[in-house]
């Protein structure tokens, strides 16, 4: 169990739509009260495993692993790597059932905590990132890459959940419409090289969400 | 050579690890296991044989993953794998002693409410597994995290086969599975429903078990199962942390709970299955046969009746105008609402009633059930009188509940006790039968005794028998007062039973009914009631009950009392001040007020003056801040959640003064077909009502045709549409055809963050939603 003291509040609030300038003095002690509550309600997890890879142009094999990484975009992230971290973490079903006796209690909150989990889900995949990186001795590591993401079909959360053994390490699965349960959750991809890799940032233009994202419409980034 | 026969064996040797045996041999991550009991039946054979040798007495068969889910992408039926696996293990058996176990593993997506898998569902999948792999001597479930998928398996081997059922559970140091779920639950859950023994297995070493074990034999006296891992993997190495001679020795520790079952999981082989036969042969077997407490549960929590406990009583349309309205129009959020509710108030226990005549009273019990476990953890008291309806609610609750109720009619005893057996329940036992309530506490006792006589008979223990002596009206029955306790005293003491007592009706038709029915309720706990039935929003009663327990010594340290009230001050907490206006405290957001204010209003105006003058145009202005980027989406939304509380107030009134209830129109909403976020969705809907509007809320994942049916049953003009994902957008655009197609006068508006307007023009949709407020603006325009 990964713990955190705080949940990012800067990120949060980008979630729930704040913009700089607007008066928020008044959501402070309800969001404070949330943030306490989800703290003492979740119950983060990870499981991970690091395969070697051999990027293709069109997919990436991983070795002693029947997963076989779809699309051009991963295989362009992972192209000077040797191997890769595959990573699943999650808040807990707690939390999903927090959020939703708010939904019905006091909608306000429902939203905030679902903003303020939605944030407490990277904090957790960035602690994750750093202790496992840690182990592995290296910093020479892309950004998270998720199903969904660019082409990477979306329909292989089922098959990260199955080759990281998920289900049972830490309580993950998905639906057949390829949504995580419990919700807050995320798998990714990791590549780790031997030399130096670029430090790149996730970037709008493979995004399938680039035509709609409301982030963007802003001229501000999703973050992740 | 059968499992009886089995059973006078000192303890019973499982094997080891299949999986850890087969990675070991080339098997790949992300490989399905079980396909090999088709493509590579000697290797699995081998490993059967391995474990034979080694001392094992029962072979888990290689189906562990053999569900429909988990072999979807296979070519083979669940049923031929199944079978092949079961006829490799008995061939391995061939010439020993050795039973073999059909192996039933979780299916691999989570039933609803965290999932979306249904109940029923699931029942089906492990049917088909039971069904396919009927050879085998034994039938075990095990690594399960979530009770409520147990029950199901449960229930489906229970119905579909005569085999024993073994089941084991998968707990974390916190001593909870990953859905929360406690020893204690599934302890007292799957004894109640017929399981022959239960345990652990996998997650941790036989060491970190320990405290697990300890804790799991203070609950049951059925035999118990382990099968830990060999010690904790390293993360990095996926390599298990204890020797086969350190694990024996642990094992051999955990002897004094009464273990029976004894084998090994991840990283075990047969060296830790022969170092364990080694150990547990020089160690005498442990039978226990303690007290187990009485006990109901949800998956998470158990309430132990070992002092008085609160059941609410609200949820029960009796009397209640907005009630019935809200079953009528299967408005389950408002029941939710009552929920909760009672559970802040201090309800430890819900008793659930949805009888009303011109309703389906089994499909409302099922739907209020599941609903209500999602969001709350209290265990439930399921209240009908009808069989069907109890028996429909027992088969989808997940814990142990109490079903209420029986009576002493031959009729009522003859339905309701097998139930409440085959499903493991309390039972609340009414001293009436087919001469109505007798007078006299003597007779009441008499048939609480028939009860217990008949109850004992089909196999239900005494601890989960609960008598209500029943209250009559103080008003009309004066002098029957104290028969009632007279009874409530006999029964706890001479008979020895738990009691259960609704207390409100006592005060019927009198003038301040809180101080009778706190007075006759602290009468009745000092005469031994365990389980009043109150409503636990009045604080007088739940303070009562509070009371009680810190004066009889419950309450150790008057803990849980000063816990409750140590920090409210005695004066009275202030009322809306006069300064601030309705408009006011819809702005900054301030509940408790807009419900004074609100009450006070409408004393002097009418209800749709508040709604159109004051409740609207605060709403408006808020939304104009929103659209304007001065305020964002948490405080729009903290402003409709403070006009719900007036509305709250004027709905009140309204129902009180017998008026037809106001409303704009009626809108469908739903999250579509194969889509579960809803959080969008909720807001529109929060908004809408507050408008004015009546929303049916079809809730996420909502097939094609109930969107239809909702649309042409409540003559709607308007349906909201919500998707968040660019792969259930297809869904949104069949549901919008299928609409067209059936040729309903209605607009269709939609949103969701991919969304464009133009995609929704293109998929037929009249209205593109950008947020909320928008979906309002739509709103006005078509409905008004």
């Amino acid at each position: 169990m990964t713990k955190i003291e705080n949940i990012n509040r800067a990120e949060a609030l980008r979630y729930m739509g704040y913009k700089k300038g607007m008066e928020i003095s008044g959501m402070g002690p309800l969001i404070d009260k949330c943030e306490e509550e989800l703290i003492n309600t979740i119950i983060p997890r990870y499981c991970f495993r690091i395969f070697e890879i051999e990027p293709y142009h069109r997919f990436v094999r991983l070795i002693n692993c029947s997963l076989e990484l779809k699309g051009k975009d991963i295989s362009a992230h992972l192209k000077d790597c040797g191997k890769a971290i595959v990573l699943a973490a999650t808040l807990s079903s707690h939390t999903d059932k927090l959020i939703n006796k708010y939904k019905i209690s006091d909608m306000t909150s429902a939203f905030i905590l679902d903003c303020l989990a939605s944030a407490a889900i990277e904090q957790i995949c960035d602690i994750a990132e750093k202790e496992i990186l840690a182990s592995v001795g290296t910093d020479n590591a892309t950004w998270r890459f998720s199903p969904g993401y660019g082409d990477l079909p979306i329909e292989q959360q089922r098959d990260i959940i199955n080759c990281l053994n998920a289900e049972k390490l830490i309580g993950l699965t998905v639906t057949d419409s390829n949504i995580l349960i419990p919700r807050k959750s995320v798998t990714a991809v990791i590549g780790v090289s031997e030399k130096e890799i670029p430090k790149g940032k996730k970037g709008c233009s493979i995004c399938s969400m680039s035509d709609t994202c409301q982030y963007r419409k802003r001229g501000e980034h999703c973050g992740a | 050579m059968e499992l009886d026969t089995l059973l006078k064996k000192n303890y019973i040797i499982l094997d080891g690890a299949m999986g850890t045996m087969l990675q070991s041999q080339g098997l790949e991550a992300g490989d399905i296991p079980e396909l090999l009991s088709i493509t590579e039946p000697e290797k699995i054979i081998n490993i059967h044989k391995s474990y034979i040798e080694a001392g094992s007495n029962i072979i888990y068969a290689n189906t562990f993953g053999a569900n429909r889910y988990k072999l979807e992408a296979c070519k083979y039926s669940v049923s031929e794998i199944v079978k092949a696996a079961v006829s490799n293990a008995k061939k391995a058996c061939e010439g020993t002693d050795t039973l073999t176990a059909l192996d039933i593993g979780p299916i691999g997506q989570l039933l609803e409410p965290t999932g979306n898998l249904k109940f029923e569902e699931a029942y089906d999948i492990f049917k088909e597994i039971i069904v396919s792999g009927k050879d085998a001597d034994i039938i075990v479930f095990e690594t399960m995290t979530d009770l409520y998928e147990v029950k199901a398996g449960l229930l489906a081997a229970k119905e579909n086969s005569d085999k024993p059922i073994i089941v084991t559970m998968t707990f974390e140091e916190n001593m909870r599975t990953f859905t929360g779920c406690s020893l204690s639950s599934m302890a007292i859950t799957l004894e109640g429903l017929g399981a022959d023994a239960i345990g652990v297995n996998c997650s941790l070493g036989p060491r970190e078990l320990y405290p697990i074990i300890e804790e799991m034999s203070r609950w049951t006296n059925l035999p118990i199962v382990i099968k830990p891992n060999a010690g904790l993997p390293d993360p990095i190495t996926n390599k298990y942390s204890i020797t086969p001679v350190e694990f024996a020795q642990c094992i051999g520790k955990l002897n004094k709970f009464g273990i029976k079952y004894v084998g090994g999981c991840c990283g075990t082989d047969p060296d830790f299955i022969r170092e364990t036969v080694k150990v547990l042969d020089t160690l005498k077997p442990v039978v226990n046969k303690k007290e187990i407490p009485s006990a109901i549960c949800s998956s998470v929590k158990t309430v132990t009746v070992d002092m008085p406990r609160i059941i609410g009583e609200r949820i029960n349309p009796t009397g209640k105008k907005l009630f019935k309205e809200a079953l009528k129009n299967k408005d389950i959020d408002y029941i939710l609402g009552q929920a909760i509710e009672q559970v802040q108030g201090g309800a430890e226990i819900l008793d659930v009633n949805v009888g009303l005549p011109d309703i389906d009273e089994k499909e409302m019990m099922v739907t209020a059930i599941k609903a209500i476990q999602s969001v709350t953890d209290v265990p439930l008291q399921i209240d009908s009188t009808i069989p069907e309806v109890l028996e429909a609610a027992l088969r989808v609750y997940n814990g142990k509940p109490i079903v209420n109720s029986v009576n002493g009619e031959e009729e009522s005893l003859a339905n309701v006790l097998p139930l409440v057996k085959k499903y493991g329940a309390a039972v609340v036992g009414l001293t009436l039968d087919s001469n109505g309530i007798p007078p006299k506490a003597e007779k009441r006792i008499e048939i609480a005794e028939k009860i217990m006589k008949r109850a004992l008979a089909e196999g239900i223990p005494k601890r989960d028998i609960y008598i209500d002596c029943l209250t009559l009206t103080a008003s009309a029955e004066q002098a029957a007062v104290i028969e009632t306790l007279k009874a409530v005293e006999e029964v706890k003491n001479g008979l020895g039973l738990h009691t259960v007592l609704g207390v409100s009706n006592i005060s019927f038709g009198l003038p301040n009914r809180t101080l009778i029915n706190s007075c006759f309720l602290t009468m009745a706990l000092t005469k031994g009631l365990d389980l009043p039935i109150i409503n636990p929003n009045t604080e007088a009663m739940t303070g009562a009950v509070r009371a009680y327990r810190l004066l009889a010594n419950h309450d150790v340290n008057s803990a849980e009392f000063i816990d409750t009230y140590g920090s409210i001050s005695s004066e009275p907490i202030q009322k809306a001040s006069a300064e601030h206006t309705l408009e006011y405290a819809i702005e900054k957001g301030l509940k408790s007020e807009a419900k004074a204010i609100t009450s006070k209003l409408l004393e002097t105006m009418e209800p749709m003056e508040v709604i159109n003058e004051i409740v609207i145009p605060s709403l408006d202005k808020a939304g104009n801040e929103f659209e304007k980027g001065r305020i964002f989406l948490p405080q729009l939304i903290l402003s409709a959640g403070v006009a719900q509380e007036a509305f709250d107030e004027i709905k009140k009134k309204i129902a009180k003064t017998d008026e037809k209830t106001i409303s704009k129109g009626k809108i469908v909403i739903a999250t579509v077909k194969g889509d579960i976020h809803d959080i969008g969705k909720n807001i529109v809907k929060v908004l809408l009502e507050n408008y004015g509007y009546t929303v049916i809320d079809l809730g996420k994942d909502v097939e094609y045709e109930r969107v239809v049916n909702a649309v042409r049953e409540n003559n709607c003009r308007l349906v909201g549409l919500s998707a968040l994902m660019t792969t259930t957008l297809g869904a949104m655009a069949d549901t919008i055809k299928l609409i067209r197609e059936n040729g309903l006068d209605c607009k269709i508006m939609v949103g969701g963050a991919v969304l464009t307007p133009d995609y929704a023009k293109r998929i037929g949709a009249d209205y593109y939603s950008k947020d909320a407020k928008q979906s309002v603006d739509i709103a006005k325009k078509v409905l008004g």
